[in-house]
């Protein structure tokens, strides 16, 4: 017993070291993902201090895996969005100069295909959307992951602004948790704002 | 490993008796502790394939497949084995110790004809009906272990693990060198017994070393630098496996029907949905070299010209765009109706900067598909 106690009390040490998540609260966020890019959440999130690439932030509300907010802020041309776990086999797309709006969720997909073993997934709906006053796409999808096999369904909105990505998504299981955050992330993608 | 090999039940017969295959055991039941034990977790994993989402229930495929191995095998030892084609574009296929074979929709894409395809078939039978992976099993229970300590601390860290324990949960399922050099020598003989021409086994490897060289070239990387086998590459090199199998196969009297066209009439229905898998998977050098050789066989058909401009759209250098139209273009003519092709030509050329010829195709789509789920934002681009 006091061995487990033990054990218990050391996880819990490591995984505050280890995860150090912060809290954010509602009101203006600037420099999302180190960028021009900021928000104005109405509500409290996580972000998670987990990087999964370079310019990349993560929020949740009840983990990444029940429901994310993915930015990715000022990508520039020639690079992937996501960090390149295995360069060699498994090389991501970059983000292209001449790319059109609906190239974004493209992006998106082919880069899910090779970084998450991806093995189905679809674009279901397009439509134009301003971010942030920059003529841009509004998208949403529907994919599953090798590993857990849950189907989730995402929705994004991205645009191109002076030779940079600038995209944020929202994902989550489409049983229950994705239609039950889908209002907040709506509002939180309303208050997009670039500096 | 030398180990494991004597303990095998079933040595391979000696060479000059070339055609007797291992005793056969119908229904057979595990028997030890590890076996039992490594049967309920395949069990568990065959529950997941049946119900999962990536298996390809329509048509007729999981029958085709499962009548290719018994073709080879023999009705007797097919009768118990249950088939599940999966929808991963990888070049795969594995065998359970409970008799579930799993085939990936990338080997389906690579074989060039049933013998290809029943060269692997046979290999996996072989290593189920040698039972090899209860032999390996004792020696790796380290990677459970492994794999408990992983998860824990991927909750802790909050790092998805979810990648490390399905190529940790592939490696129980992986065999020694020299277990799978007897899985091979095994297969060659149902290949080779049941009328397939037995150069084939040695064929699909050589392919196989083609793409993987195609694929170097294509992301700017030196060829040929995984023949030799590495220390911890299970599998003997593709080279080595591919020149052994082709001196084996010389033993076998030449000729055997390797079946094509029955083969190219299975897979028909489903070669769209597998290239537009293989074209996303961002191996441009590997897919154009698969397009090849499919073309090879049958021409370049619709399908396939579709297929080749969305590789270089999706590349999407100025020449790849201008290819890539052509391509649409030319797979048009060839009598292609996907509803995609007048939006995708159009967008090729958009890109490209030919702006009134990329207008004229996306108009053609909208007339086409006014409802589609797209029309908004292609009607913002002919806005711009």
């Amino acid at each position: 017993m006091r061995t487990s106690l033990f054990l218990f009390a050391a996880a819990t040490l490591t995984a505050s070291v280890v995860s150090a998540n912060s809290l954010i609260a509602p009101g203006p966020q600037a420099g999302i993902a180190k960028s021009r890019l900021g928000a104005k959440p109405d509500g409290e999130w996580n972000r998670l201090s987990r990087r999964d690439g370079k310019r990349v932030e993560l929020w949740t509300l009840d983990g990444d895996a029940l429901n994310k907010v993915v930015f990715f802020a000022g990508v520039p041309v020639g690079e992937p969005i996501l960090r390149e776990i295995d360069k060699k086999n498994r090389p991501l797309p970059k983000v292209a100069g001449n790319m059109l709006i609906t190239d974004i969720p493209a992006l998106l997909e082919t880069t899910y295909r090779s970084q998450f073993a991806v093995n189905q997934m679809q674009i279901d709906s397009q439509e134009p959307a301003l971010l942030s006053g920059n003529k841009g796409i509004k998208f949403t999808y529907s994919f599953m992951r090798a590993d857990d096999e849950v189907q989730r369904k995402g929705e994004g909105v991205g645009a191109m602004v002076k030779g940079q990505l600038y995209l944020v998504i929202y994902e989550a299981p489409s049983l229950y948790f994705f239609d039950k955050d889908l209002e907040k992330f709506h509002k939180l993608a309303e208050s997009l704002s670039l500096s | 490993m030398a180990a494991i090999a004597l303990a095998t039940p079933h040595p391979l017969p000696a060479a000059e008796n070339k055609a007797s295959l291992p005793p056969y055991t119908p229904a057979y039941e595990p028997t030890t502790v590890d076996e039992r034990g490594l049967w309920m977790e395949a069990d568990e994993r065959e529950r997941r394939l049946r119900d999962s989402p990536l298996r390809i229930r329509e048509g007729k495929l999981e029958t085709y497949l499962r009548d290719v191995l018994c073709r080879e095998v023999g009705q007797d030892r097919c009768t118990g084995v249950r088939v599940y084609a999966m929808e991963i574009p990888s070049f795969n296929a594995t065998m359970m110790p409970n008799g579930a074979m799993e085939v990936w929709s990338g080997l389906l894409l690579r074989a060039r004809d049933e013998a290809e395809l029943a060269a692997v078939l046979g290999h996996e039978f072989a290593h189920f009906e040698l039972r090899h992976a209860v032999f390996g099993f004792k020696n790796r229970r380290g990677t459970s272990d492994a794999m408990a300590w992983l998860s824990v601390l991927g909750g802790i860290s909050n790092t998805p693990v979810g990648d490390t324990n399905l190529s940790l949960i592939g490696s129980i399922y992986r065999f020694n060198r020299e277990q799978e050099t007897q899985a091979d020598l095994l297969g060659l003989k149902y290949l080779a017994g049941a009328g397939y021409p037995a150069g084939s086994a040695a064929r699909i490897w050589q392919s196989l070393m083609a793409e993987e060289d195609a694929s170097a070239l294509g992301r700017k990387q030196k060829v040929q630098q995984k023949y030799s086998a590495g220390f911890f590459d299970s599998h003997p090199a593709t080279l080595m496996r591919a020149t052994y199998l082709a001196k084996e196969a010389a033993n076998w009297p030449s000729g055997g029907d390797a079946r094509g066209k029955d083969y190219d009439a299975a897979i028909a229905p489903y070669l769209p949905r597998f290239l537009a898998a293989q074209i996303k998977r961002n191996d441009f050098g590997g897919s154009e070299y698969i397009l090849q050789t499919l073309s090879d066989r049958s021409g370049w058909t619709g399908d396939l010209l579709y297929a080749r401009a969305e590789l270089h759209r999706g590349r999407g250098n100025p020449r790849d765009l201008q290819l890539a139209s052509q391509f649409y273009r030319q797979a048009k003519d060839a009598g292609n109706t996907s509803a995609e092709l007048d939006r995708n030509l159009g967008l090729a050329l958009m890109r490209n900067g030919q702006a009134d010829e990329g207008r004229a195709a996306l108009t053609t789509y909208l007339t086409a598909h006014p409802d589609a789920t797209d029309a908004k934002a292609i009607n913002a681009l002919l806005a711009n």
